[in-house]
């Protein structure tokens, strides 16, 4: 899952780019306004964490621009804004969650998570299901028949993504672009290779290959 | 009530009974001595007939009969004399048997005397000397008849004053009402300012108000500027403050304080008092109160808005819906009235398993906000409590203890009150009575 995070203050993104690493998230940081505004729509990110409070051009403009613009990407916004007259300003605009300044970093892991599952059409349970596989999204181990079967952290990422888009399509460099942040060289040899990994951990029918098209999760489960 | 209209009723009328008064008595008074002086002619008059009427006839001295007026022979006719010779006296017919207190000075009696049958009589005295004698002769004529008629023109005259001040005081209210008609609208336009139902007064006011109407309107602007900016600059504050505090937060989760979990524990502990404090303040800070009298929430179209913001926020399937007067307009700050409510049925989505209401009614005093929820509810006995502290017992789903306390803090500033009771609906209700500020002219004077 590929995230941009749009955060003004640079202690406060140095640590959500840190914690959210460690949840499995790639991370995309931007400071400005201006940037966001372009950035958002130009690169494919699965969720935008947007700061209200920004130089260059202000939060809640750069949503509406991107709604404007026809993203659908969901946007939590995060904001020291709190009253309800700005709430709802804010979903107005396009937002479609609101956390707010200073929040514990557990609620907006919790909220990242009920969002993109929302976004998939996948219910909201405390474990990711698909078919036999059950996917503990913060211990980061996921639970096949009863087994827990533990993952390294680009399993667990690959395996995140496979589970949110179930049935889908999927070609390798797509894969790529939603696993990692727009600074990391993308190697599509790694994504075979942890593929490889997971239908050794999972069973070889949890992943099927298409030659030439790509991959597609949960054809089989 | 201090009207200006019933201040200067009431001078007038005054000024009126007064002067109609003085002017009536006092020209009934001249017209009465103008009257008494032609009387006491005409008796004076009187006396200088009877006077010649006294003829030496072959008995001596007589009155002849052919020289006196046919009315003092006829009984109570209303004049009369008495003529007193030295060793004579002649009464005329018509006093028959009567016998009035005949005045003693010469001239006009000062005081009218009592005459037969009720009559009051003006008498005259004059005293002659003829052939040697003194001849005393008196005359009186019957003033009653006059007396009558001045008061009748003395009702007359008070019933034409009633009807004139009585006209006067239409007619002074008709052009006080004509004159006073700007202060009239200014009035009724600050009663739907108190209202909500406009932000300014007309500014086509009349030289006398313009000033008032000027100083309101830039009060009304300067209070709205200010409350935009101290609510701009809390935000920003709140936002100084509040992102270091979610740093610090996430600094909390660092490896390095795993080795160390009291310290953990401590700091989030202190973080998470400071958070309460700063959002308890900033929220205090930020509501208007009563501060602005222009402003309203318009039911319906700020309601759809929180509850669609309420059902993304709770996306949970609880069933959201809300029941309002026709184009009801509250008369609160909108971002106030928005706290309170967001506040509330936030809480009651936290707890209700399928079902949220919002119903607003109109109350005689103002109006009537009530939230419910099918969720658990709170033991009777546990109510104040909640109250009083503004908190939900049991925290377990996050922010309770401060939305209420704000939505406590806004109910205190509108001077309403509120109550959490049983809902029809199986759950909690929180049922809010909130005082509708009056303009203070309840006087209708049309």
């Amino acid at each position: 899952m590929r995230l941009l995070l749009v955060e003004d203050n640079v202690p406060l993104a140095d640590e959500l780019i840190a914690s959210l690493g460690r949840q499995g998230y790639a991370v995309d940081w931007l400071a400005d306004g201006r940037d966001a505004d372009y950035q958002g729509t130009s690169e494919p990110y699965d969720l935008i964490v947007l700061d209200l409070g920004l130089p260059g051009k202000p939060g809640l403009d750069v949503l509406r621009d991107w709604r404007g613009r026809g993203l659908a990407t969901p946007v939590l916004v995060l904001t020291a804004r709190g009253s309800w007259a700005e709430r709802i300003e804010g979903l107005k605009a396009g937002a479609d969650d609101y956390l707010t300044k200073p929040f514990h970093p557990e609620e907006l892991a919790l909220r990242i998570q009920a969002l993109l599952r929302r976004a998939s059409g996948v219910p909201n349970q405390p474990l990711l299901e698909v078919g036999a596989l059950a996917l503990d999204e913060q211990r980061g181990v996921c639970r096949q028949d009863g087994n827990e079967v533990s993952l390294t952290a680009g399993e667990f990422r690959l395996l995140r993504y496979f589970m949110l888009h179930p049935g889908r399509m999927l070609s390798k460099s797509q894969l790529a672009e939603h696993l990692y942040d727009g600074e990391t060289e993308r190697d599509s040899n790694v994504i075979e290779v942890l593929v490889n990994r997971l239908r050794g951990k999972l069973g070889r029918d949890v992943i099927e290959t298409r030659r030439g098209q790509g991959y597609r999760f949960g054809g089989s489960v | 009530m201090k009207s200006i209209q019933g201040r200067l009723g009431l001078g007038l009328i005054a000024v009126l009974v007064l002067v109609s008064l003085v002017l009536l008595q006092a020209s009934l008074w001249l017209f009465e001595s103008a009257l008494r002086r032609t009387l006491a002619d005409n008796l004076r008059e009187e006396t200088e007939g009877l006077l010649v009427a006294i003829v030496r006839g072959p008995d001596g001295v007589q009155l002849d009969p052919d020289r006196l007026s046919p009315r003092y022979q006829r009984p109570f006719s209303g004049h009369y004399f008495r003529i007193d010779l030295p060793g004579r006296t002649w009464r005329s017919r018509s006093l028959w048997d009567a016998s009035p207190q005949w005045p003693s000075s010469p001239g006009l009696a000062d005081e009218l005397i009592e005459g037969p049958q009720d009559q009051r009589l003006l008498a005259y005295r004059a005293e002659y000397q003829r052939g040697g004698q003194r001849v005393l002769i008196q005359v009186a004529q019957d003033y009653s008849p006059i007396l009558q008629s001045f008061d009748r023109v003395r009702l007359t005259g008070l019933v034409l004053v009633g009807v004139s001040i009585l006209l006067l005081v239409l007619l002074q209210r008709y052009v006080v009402r004509l004159a006073l008609r700007p202060l009239e609208q200014a009035r009724q336009q600050i009663a739907q300012l108190q209202e909500g139902h406009r932000r300014q007064l007309d500014t086509d006011a009349p030289t006398e108000l313009q000033p008032l109407v000027d100083e309101i309107n830039h009060l009304l602007g300067e209070t709205e500027e200010t409350l935009k900016r101290s609510r701009h600059a809390l935000g920003n504050l709140g936002h100084a403050l509040k992102t270091p505090l979610a740093v610090l937060n996430s600094l909390t989760l660092r490896d390095e304080l795993t080795e160390h979990p009291s310290l953990r524990t401590a700091l989030r502990e202190q973080l998470t008092q400071m958070e309460q404090r700063v959002a308890r303040e900033l929220g205090r800070a930020r509501l208007a109160g009563e501060a602005l009298p222009g402003t309203f929430f318009d039911c319906e179209t700020e309601l759809p808005a929180l509850f669609d913001t309420l059902a993304m926020i709770h996306a949970r399937g609880v069933s959201l819906d809300w029941q309002a007067p026709a184009a009801c307009r509250l008369p609160w700050d909108r971002e106030d009235m928005l706290e309170l409510l967001g506040n509330l049925l936030d809480n009651a989505c936290k707890w209700a398993k399928t079902r949220v209401r919002l119903t607003i009614d109109r109350t005689d005093e103002g109006y009537r906000l009530c939230i419910d929820d099918d969720g658990p509810g709170i033991a009777p006995s546990r109510r104040d409590e909640v109250l009083a502290r503004g908190t939900r017992l049991d925290e377990r789903r996050d922010g309770h203890g401060l939305g209420l306390g704000i939505v406590r803090d806004i109910i205190a500033a509108w001077q309403g009150d509120w109550a959490l009771e049983d809902s029809p609906l199986g759950g909690l209700r929180v049922d809010i009575h909130l005082p509708q500020r009056v303009a203070r002219t309840p006087e209708r004077t049309r």
